[in-house]
């Protein structure tokens, strides 16, 4: 183990620091900069306070940046165990001012439906190879689409993924996803699909992906969504595609409000699919009472995940379950995986040093795919 | 003395089980050493919609390959005979539907066995003979599966449509004829699966006098019951499981082609309860480099590597 002085204090250590030094130290290190565990934050420019703001449980948030004494650097350190990756922004003062953006210093920004943020990686991290678009990869087609559901009164309109070579003499497994539009968009999840495939790392696979229209509303355990689903969607493309005709081959997938969405259809419609992924799934409960810290969205949610876990049934046969141990879904989680194995159904649960974010729920597609639909590797023999 | 008439001979079939291609080319040296200048006919329909892009294949087998197409041809079988295509599909249904039944089983009554050993990892005794008798109820498994496997082949509507199929009809003639004028026949490596399939919809026998080469999913094919193994996919390692029946042609042996980077070896409780599994045969490693010609009574030549029961590997003694 390195015990060299962080490079922050060794500059702390000068006892004249001119604008120039700070300016090489700037350009040469950026920000953050990761050293071993640590992670150390700047920010250069006058404000009245500066902080580090992020949403990763365990860690002070706002964390406060110390200035450089008669300088405009501003730096905090911060432990970072190998392997993280977590999103954050910065936040100034200037008097009764309060302004956050992405850290100017940090090229590496991370997108999502509510705008984007600065990443930190710190050291073991890497984005995995196969989220990128890889030109030996067939890809697969993506068709816009839309049918008229009579459960929610509205033309639904959704993305269908088709594997490249797609036949009818096949017979495919059958991937609902939840928000699919971010999925797209933030989580690649076209590009993942095409290159997983290509690897014969999962098998090839029609893929649905359904945005919501009011989220908040349709998610959390709303009974024209799950109809919409199972009575609508799902039979509609059994008779068109060649898709595998048993509960095995249809999994529900969803992050966030998302999971919730998925596993409250599976619950209302038990045996009708075979298995689910949730990610990050807003499994909020309470043992006591009805304060959960959720705010109002999360009121039906508590009220659905507390029903299921007085009486939980055995929905599907097996479940993928992922988390980030920075994200305050960590606990509630962790506590329902021996409620979801106790009813008999399998459960892997996988956690990463990540948070509530769309790089996340990317990066573990390759573990929840490969165990929910393994490829034909264990087929091939060249 | 009267000249005697020799005696008819059976012919000898002589087959050579190789490792992987792609490094060690050993197929051309296999094929010369044969000394046959008739047609070298190839069965490649593991590669499957890859079936057609044969330059690697035609060089290392001296540009005299004939390619027998058997994944273009279900696929015209599957094209034009609809009644065939439809209860081959609902076969393969079926088949999906027990060989994850058969999986479900296989994990547990394994795990069962894994249990056991740990269990009695330290002691002396046989305790009751428990760890065998935990193996019996994993063959037991393995057999039901072959047996309810067998039976779905021998679906009605199957084998009529497949009887009464024009178009399977005159493949087969086709297939036939080329094999019987083959001086050798080469399977490559590629989807165990599709190759097995195919060889099943044209019910292809290899004529025992034409000699055989094979490599890794070909090798398998010609054994008698194909098992998969991946202890290092992505999903993590998996059980060892029985797929199907192949052509039997070698007897004795599961084929275990690139075991060295597929299988846990390192792992020897594991390895050990795998040869214990499959009994008196030979769970043959079938690594890059390795050319073994299976003698004319079936017997594998010394120096062929098996895992042992004890988990460890093995070479066969030399004659």
């Amino acid at each position: 183990m390195s015990h060299r002085r962080l490079a922050i204090n060794r500059l702390r250590d000068r006892s004249h620091l001119d604008p120039g030094q700070v300016e090489r130290f700037v350009a040469r290190f950026g920000s953050p900069i990761v050293e071993g565990e640590r992670a150390t934050f700047l920010f250069r420019g006058e404000a009245d306070a500066v902080w580090v703001r992020h949403r990763v449980v365990g860690l002070p948030d706002p964390l406060p940046m110390r200035r450089l004494p008669d300088t405009d650097l501003w730096a905090a350190t911060t432990d970072l165990p190998g392997g993280s990756r977590v999103e954050y922004q910065v936040e100034t003062r200037h008097g009764d001012h309060y302004e956050r953006f992405n850290d100017p210093l940090n090229p590496r920004v991370a997108h999502s439906p509510v705008g984007s943020s600065s990443v930190c990686a710190s050291t073991g991290y890497a984005v995995p190879d196969w989220v990128h678009h890889d030109e030996e990869a067939r890809p697969g087609r993506l068709l816009e689409e839309d049918m008229h559901s009579k459960a929610l009164r509205r033309d639904q309109p959704y993305w269908l993924y088709l594997p490249a070579r797609y036949t009818a003499v096949q017979r495919y497994p059958l991937l609902v996803v939840h928000d699919g539009g971010d999925y797209l968009q933030y989580a690649a999840m076209k590009t993942v699909l095409d290159n997983l495939i290509h690897r014969l790392d999962i098998a090839p696979l029609v893929a649905v992906f359904v945005p919501p229209r009011d989220r908040l509303r349709e998610y959390p355990n709303f009974a024209p969504h799950a109809r919409f689903l199972s009575r609508e969607l799902v039979p509609a493309l059994t008779e068109r595609l060649s898709l595998v005709p048993t509960a095995e081959g249809r999994c529900l997938m969803g992050s966030s409000f998302g999971g919730i969405a998925a596993l409250s259809t599976a619950v209302r419609y038990p045996g009708h699919y075979g298995s689910l992924l949730l990610q990050s799934a807003s499994l909020v409960f309470t043992d006591i009472g009805t304060e959960h810290g959720g705010g109002p969205a999360f009121d039906p949610v508590v009220k659905f995940v507390n029903r299921y876990r007085a009486k939980p049934g055995r929905v599907v046969d097996r479940i993928f379950m992922s988390c980030g141990t920075y994200e305050p879904l960590i606990t509630p989680n962790r506590s329902m995986v021996p409620v979801f194995r106790e009813t008999g159904m399998t459960v892997r649960y996988v956690e990463a040093r990540d948070g509530h974010n769309w790089e996340d729920w990317r990066d573990r597609l390759r573990d929840a795919l490969t165990w929910i639909y393994p490829g034909p590797q264990k087929f091939v023999y060249e | 003395m009267p000249a005697e008439e020799s005696p008819v001979q059976a012919p000898t079939p002589r087959t050579f089980l190789l490792g992987p291609q792609r490094f060690n080319q050993s197929a051309t040296a296999a094929l010369r050493s044969l000394e046959t200048d008739r047609p070298v006919v190839t069965i490649n329909s593991g590669w499957e919609e890859r079936e057609d892009d044969v330059g690697e294949l035609d060089a290392a087998l001296d540009g005299r390959a004939v390619h027998l197409r058997l994944y273009n041809r279900m696929l015209d079988v599957l094209d034009k005979d609809r009644r065939f295509a439809a209860a081959a599909l609902a076969i393969r249904d079926r088949h999906d539907d027990l060989f994850s039944i058969y999986r479900l089983r296989l994990q547990t009554v394994l795990a069962g066995a894994y249990a056991v050993q740990r269990r009695l990892a330290t002691r002396e005794d046989t305790a009751y003979g428990a760890l065998d008798d935990a193996i019996d109820v994993v063959r037991h498994v393995d057999a039901w599966y072959l047996e309810r496997l067998g039976a779905l082949y021998a679906d009605e509507d199957l084998v009529d449509s497949a009887a009464s199929s024009e178009v399977i009809h005159w493949h087969r003639g086709e297939i036939a004829g080329a094999l019987a004028g083959a001086g050798a026949v080469v399977l490559p490596g590629g989807n165990i699966a599709t190759l097995l399939r195919t060889l099943r919809i044209f019910a292809t026998e290899l004529p025992p006098e034409v000699p055989v080469i094979a490599w890794s999913a070909g090798a398998m094919a010609l054994t008698e019951e194909v098992a998969l193994f991946h202890d290092r996919g992505p999903e993590g390692a998996s059980e060892t499981e029985l797929f199907d029946r192949g052509l039997a042609r070698v007897s004795g042996v599961v084929a275990l082609p690139h075991a060295r980077t597929r299988l846990r070896l390192e792992d020897r409780p594991r390895s050990a309860i795998m040869a214990r599994r499959f009994g008196d045969r030979h769970c043959l490693l079938l690594d890059e480099g390795v050319v073994l010609e299976v003698s004319a009574d079936g017997a594998l030549p010394g120096g062929s590597r098996v895992l042992g029961i004890d988990g460890a590997i093995h070479e066969l003694r030399r004659a």
